[in-house]
Parts: structure tokens; sequence; C-alpha cells
């Protein structure tokens, strides 16, 4: 353990990439201190209503904490600190909207809308709320997936024989399959009993297990197939110890290592693989109640090609960059740094690469 | 062993995993309703799937006599739906080993975006697709080699050097970026390298055109339409060989010939970037491994110069660890295609894939397109071993 961490002390990616780390956990855990402008994030209650002057949802409708004034970009603004919309594109409002409405530095109180509610989300409350709801998806799928192949796997490993046979031949199936599309063909098959997703975390967390659990099979059963085979489990074995008792106190404790930096290096796709199907039109996240960081940047990608070439077409319009920028950093943060962290601890681990 | 028993033993144990996902996609076909499950895998009828219909179609009166649809009943014995679940599952492996693999919904976004105007069957509409998909994949794997073979070397050699650092932030940075996001943002890039939106194709090339879609919109073409061996203007099967460069250039079109391959250059680009992490980091760790054995030491004892040192004796070693990395790592590289199909519009398996999953769905080609994938990786992985077979002698002998 000692030396563990002191040859990850030596890897300068590793320490960075855990510094990384241990910052974006610290905003998951703060989130649940940090009172979002609403309970709901979308503070906004605006949406372009296309005829004349659009105060939207009435004005200062309950939930809202500030109400935004969009008009069709054709006319004249009927009053200060509203913004021209083109009814046809989703809303974009620029960064300096969000200062008047004081909501926070440049450029984290700007908005970002998805593009089939017109709702808005506060930027920096979004991430911030966000990120306990990445974090802890990816956490429990990697934690219920490894558990999962934890146990097949040494099952598989040390019984041998039919058990063996049956649980590696399941894993090869499972392998075959690419991961975005195993999911994507439970998905829409679930979604073929539960229309929407909205609120159905369970079916998108089942089907990621799904897809996450045959690679540690792998790893751990090719572990303990090596550690099966040493003097100490053999002398164990002679001082009458029960198969349970040697897989729970040698086999198993053996074999988490290479496991650890297979988790380390999952974590940080799962929100990407979220992100991957938002974006190919599962409607599953963003709800204002679920500000995800994967389908926030989605969500907003969806509408860049749209806008940048009305922005190309109309002078006075702002390309909004920091909708997909920010979202898109933490996501990239994220798995950016668990990847860092699994490399130097696969190096700091694996003896034959240390010197 | 033999090489060629090795090949025929290899391929044989394809067939257990093939089955196995065919029984995936079984387990799934059952959440699907009675009627969507009958219409994907029969196609659809005239009167429709109802257990019972009108009696006399002209009766309309409000309560008409009821009979037993014949389309119906002769579709549940097709489909053994009235047998148990071992029987249905013996059908649909039957059915899915004879390449009978239901139908498109003609309704579906995919089939409309296609022009694919009555249903048709899913083998039939995935020939069109496939080679599109396998060049693109060959292109992009040869990317990947490329580079990160000599890149994944020099790592070894310069370790934790600022060249190892820096090949290792780059090829991270490919494997944490949301891949649709960099897609989409270099397709942008390009075109406003190029000269942005604004200008449509009336003779001259338009600038988003020239990088989105796989072939020139038909405006844009010199000769103002598409010739005969494209087949319809909505899915472009190529004739004869289906692989659209290769077609171009039989055909003699060396314009679209070009063009069908320049569109391919930027996805392959993406394609490589998002994927060369793994391959890069087991590059480097082989060789790592090998630089530490003895007859390294001892070449360089004997003098041999540096240089060959790391190109002829660890290069080629490490080169077998290279090859089982590519079969390990090649069901996520494959996977990465729907993606980067969708964001630059070309018409390949995998934009067929994100088509087919838009609302209305069509189910018929989602587990086609599944299906395809799948045996494009076990396919793969036997290529795989037979070449580290080839490469490394011992394997056979085992």
């Amino acid at each position: 353990m000692k030396r563990t961490f002191y040859f990850l002390r030596r890897n300068t990616l590793a320490i960075v990439g855990l510094a990384i780390l241990l910052f974006l956990v610290g905003i998951a855990v703060g989130s649940f201190f940090y009172n979002a402008p609403s309970d709901q994030l979308a503070t906004y209650c605006g949406t372009d209503t296309g005829n004349g002057v659009g105060l939207v949802n009435g004005t200062n409708a309950a939930g809202c904490n500030a109400v935004v004034c969009t008009y069709p970009y054709d006319q004249p603004a009927p009053q200060p600190n509203c913004f021209p919309v083109d009814p046809n594109q989703v809303s974009v409002l620029p960064p300096t909207a969000s200062l008047a409405h004081g909501l926070g530095p440049f450029p984290f109180g700007s908005l970002t809308t998805t593009a089939d509610t017109n709702e808005f989300f506060n930027l920096f409350a979004a991430m911030v709320k966000g990120a306990p709801w990445s974090l802890g998806i990816s956490a429990i799928v990697v934690l219920s997936g490894s558990m999962i192949g934890l146990f097949l796997g040494a099952t598989a490993g040390y019984l041998g024989g039919y058990a063996d046979e049956s649980i590696m031949r399941l894993t090869d199936v499972f392998l075959a399959i690419p991961g975005l599309l195993l999911l994507i063909v439970i998905l829409s098959t679930a979604g073929s009993l539960f229309p929407g997703f909205y609120g159905h975390l369970e079916i998108l967390l089942i089907a990621f297990i799904v897809t996450d659990w045959p690679i540690y099979t792998r790893i751990v059963r090719s572990q303990v197939l090596v550690t099966r085979e040493q003097k100490f489990v053999e002398a164990s074995r002679a001082s009458g110890a029960g198969t349970f008792r040697i897989l729970r106190r040698h086999i198993i404790p053996n074999s988490l290592y290479p496991m650890f930096v297979q988790m380390s290096l999952d974590i940080g796709t799962i929100p990407l693989g979220l992100a991957t199907l938002v974006f190919l039109g599962f409607s599953i996240f963003p709800h204002v109640n679920f500000p995800e960081w994967g389908s926030i940047t989605a969500q907003s990608v969806t509408i860049l090609s749209s806008t940048l070439q009305y922005c190309q077409e109309n002078s006075a319009c702002l390309f909004p960059w920091w909708q997909f920028f920010i979202p898109g950093t933490a996501l990239f943060l994220f798995a950016i740094s668990v990847s860092f962290f699994s490399d130097g601890l696969r190096d700091a681990l694996d003896p034959r690469l240390r010197r | 062993m033999r090489m060629w028993v090795y090949i025929v033993r290899r391929a044989l144990l394809m067939i257990p995993v093939v089955v196995g996902v065919m029984t995936i996609t079984f387990v799934l076909t059952n959440a699907l309703g009675e009627t969507q499950r009958i219409e994907t895998f029969i196609g659809p009828s005239r009167q429709g799937y109802a257990p019972t219909i009108k009696c006399d179609p002209a009766d309309n009166s409000p309560h008409p006599a009821q009979c037993t649809n014949p389309a119906y009943t002769r579709a549940i014995k097709a489909l053994g739906l009235d047998k148990p679940a071992p029987y249905q599952w013996g059908v649909y492996i039957y059915n899915s080993l004879t390449l009978n693999w239901g139908n498109t919904s003609k309704s579906s976004d995919a089939s409309q975006l296609y022009g694919i105007t009555t249903s048709t069957s899913v083998i039939t509409v995935l020939s069109w697709y496939l080679p599109y998909t396998l060049e693109l994949a060959a292109i992009s794997l040869l990317i990947i080699l490329a580079l990160a073979i000599p890149i994944g070397n020099y790592s070894a050699v310069y370790r934790n050097r600022p060249f190892d650092q820096a090949a290792r932030v780059i090829s991270f940075s490919g494997y944490a970026f949301p891949t649709f996001l960099l897609a989409l943002l270099i397709l942008l890039a390009a075109t406003q390298a190029s000269g942005g939106f604004v200008a449509t194709c009336n003779g001259g090339s338009d600038a988003f055109n020239s990088w989105f879609g796989s072939w020139p919109s038909y405006n844009c073409l010199p000769s103002g339409s598409y010739p005969g061996w494209m087949g319809s203007q909505n899915h472009f099967h190529t004739t004869p060989t289906g692989f659209p460069t290769v077609d171009a250039m039989l055909n003699g079109n060396s314009y679209l010939a070009w063009e069908s391959f320049k569109r391919m250059i930027l996805p392959a680009l993406v394609i490589a970037f998002s994927a060369i992490a793994g391959i890069l980091r087991f590059v480097r760790n082989s060789m790592l491994e090998v630089m530490n054995l003895d007859f390294i030491r001892t070449a360089r004892s004997k003098g041999v110069p540096e240089k060959v040192v790391v190109r002829r004796h660890a290069g080629r070693n490490s080169l077998n660890v290279t090859v089982t990395v590519l079969g390990l790592t090649f069901a996520s590289f494959i996977g990465g295609f729907p993606i980067i199909e969708d964001v630059f519009g070309l018409t390949g398996v995998g934009n067929l894939l994100v088509q087919s999953v838009k609302q209305p769905l069509d189910y018929g080609l989602v587990f086609g397109t599944t299906l395809l994938f799948t045996i494009i990786v076990v396919v793969a992985n036997i290529i795989v071993d037979v070449l580290y077979a080839y490469l490394d002698p011992r394997v056979r002998l085992g």
C-alpha cells in the first residue's frame, strides 16, 4: 500500500488527475449545501410566445426568481433587458444577459435551453447540482458492475469446469456486443414498455450495469486463475480452509487491484455514454430535477449547427460557445482525471513497468 | 497444428457467441407488443394483425360480426407465438441464422430518410450500407496503426520524458472528450475554414456540403445528376462492389472517388483520435516489457546501434501484443461508429442504427444493426487471432 502511494506520487499526471477528481467530488459534496436559485433549476421561466412581446409564463410565475423577456427578432425591443429571438431558432441568450439578471460571473451565469421543452437552465446551478447526479450514477454503475463481475469471475476462476465454461461463454457473448449498441438496444426495447424515460432512472442504471459487468468478470477470473495456483492458497487448503473462506480471505483480495484499475478507467466513460444516449434522442435527461452534465452537453449541442448558420446570416448574434463549453469541460475533466489516475495506478501496481 | 485447422477451429468457436447474441436480442424482442413483433419479423399485412377482423369488409353496422384474422393466425404459427418460449427461441435462431432478420417499418424515420418506401428485408438494407462502414473502418484502422505503433515505441524509449507525457495527455484527451461534441466541432470548424454556410451549390461547392454527407449533393455535381451505378438518390448503394471509393474508381469517375474519400478523412481522424488511447497504452507497455528483456541487452552490448535495437529487435517483438490489443479494443472502436456517422451524415450501418432509434422506432433495423455490428466484432476477433497465430507460431501449437 505504502509503496503504491510512493510510486503514484512520483507520477505527476496521476497526481494531477487525483487533484481534479477530488475537486469534482468536492463540488458534488458541496452541492448538497448549495441553494440553487430555486428548488427547480429552470429558474428562468422564459419562452418565446412568438407573437409580439413575450413576457412568458405570465409574470413572475411561482418558482421563477427572474423572468426572461424575449421578443421576435424582427420587431423592436419592447423594453430594456429583453432579448431578440428567432421563433424558428431555439432561444440563445448572450452571457451578458446573465449579468443583467444577477446570476453570477460570466460565463457561468449564462443560460442554456433544452431544445424540446424550451426550459432555461441556469448553467452554474445546473453544473453544481448536476455533479452528484453524474458522479453518483457513474459510481453506482461501476460499483454494482464490478461486484457482479467479482462474484462471477471468482466463482468461474476458482471452481473451474462447467461453471467456468458457462460463465465465460456468457461473458464472451456480452463482450462481443459493442457497449453503446447494447445500451441502445436495451433502452429502445425498454422504451416500448415505458413511453418516455422521465423518472425511470432504474432502467438506465440496469442497462449500464448489464453493459458493464462482463469486463470485470474476465479480469477477475484471469487474476483468480493466477492466484489459485500459488503456494499460500495451497497451504490454506491443506490446513483445512473451506472454499468460501479461501475465496474470501485469499483469492478475492489478491484480485482486487486490476479490478480497481478497470473501475477507475470505466467510471469516466459513463457520463460520456449518458451524453451519447441523450444525443441520440433518448429523452432521459436533463430534467429540471436531474441536471446531468453529459446530457446538458448533448442538449446544448443539438442546436449548434443551426445556431452557427443563423449567426453567420445575422450580424447581431453571439455564438453561444459557453453552452457546450462549460458542461463539456466538466465531462472532459472528469473522464480525463480518472484516466490519468488509473494509468498511474496501473503503472504503480505493475512491478514489470515500475523500473 | 496446421494453419487451416486452426482457422477452422477458431471459426467454429464463433458460432456459440453469435447464437448467444441472437439469444439476447430474442429476449429483448419479448418486450415488444405482439403486433409490433409480428410486423417486425413477418412484415406488414393488408388487413393488419388484429386477432379478429370484420367478416365482411363492407359491413358498416356498429357491431359487425367478427371472424378470426387469417393473417394473424398465420403469423402466430410462423413465429411459434402459441408455443412455449424454447420453441420460439428455436424459430428465432433458425430465422436469424438463415439471414431472415425481419423487415423495416416503412413509417419509421430511417426508412423515410433513406427513401425505403416499402417494407424491405433488413438484410437487404444492411447490405447497402455495410460496405461504407467497412471502408471507413479500414481507413481509421490504418490511421490508428500508423500513429499508435511509432508513437507507442518512442513513448517507451523516452519513458516519462516530455514526449511520453505529451503523447499520453493527447491520447487520453481523445478518450475523455465526448465524441459527438468533438465531431460536430470539427465539422463546423472545417465548414468555417472553407467558407461557411452561406454559399449554395450551384456548380461550385458549398463549404458545409463538402464535408457533410458521404456524397456531394446532386446539384453540386458537374453533371447535375448521379451516375447510374450509384443506385437510388437516398441510399447510395453503389455497384458492383458496394465500396464507395472502389466503385467510383472502377466506374472511372475520379471526381466522385476523390469526393467520397475526402469525406471519410475527417470522420476517420475523429474515430482514430477517440480510439487511440487504449492501443497506444498497450503498445507502450508491451514495448517497455520487451525493452527489459535479455536479448535487448545482448544486442546493445554487442554494439548494435540504439535505433536498430528499437526498430528491429524490440519493435517487431512488441508487434504481436499490438495485434492482440486490436482484437480486444475492436468492440469499443466499432461502437463509436454510429455517433460519427450520424454527425457527419455518412450512409453507413451506424447512421442507420441512429436513425432507426428515433421515434417511431424501427425495431427490425435496431436488432439487425446490432447483430451485424456484433458479427463484425466477432469476425474481426477471428482475423486478429489468426494473425496472431501467424506472427507467433507458439499459439498454434497450444
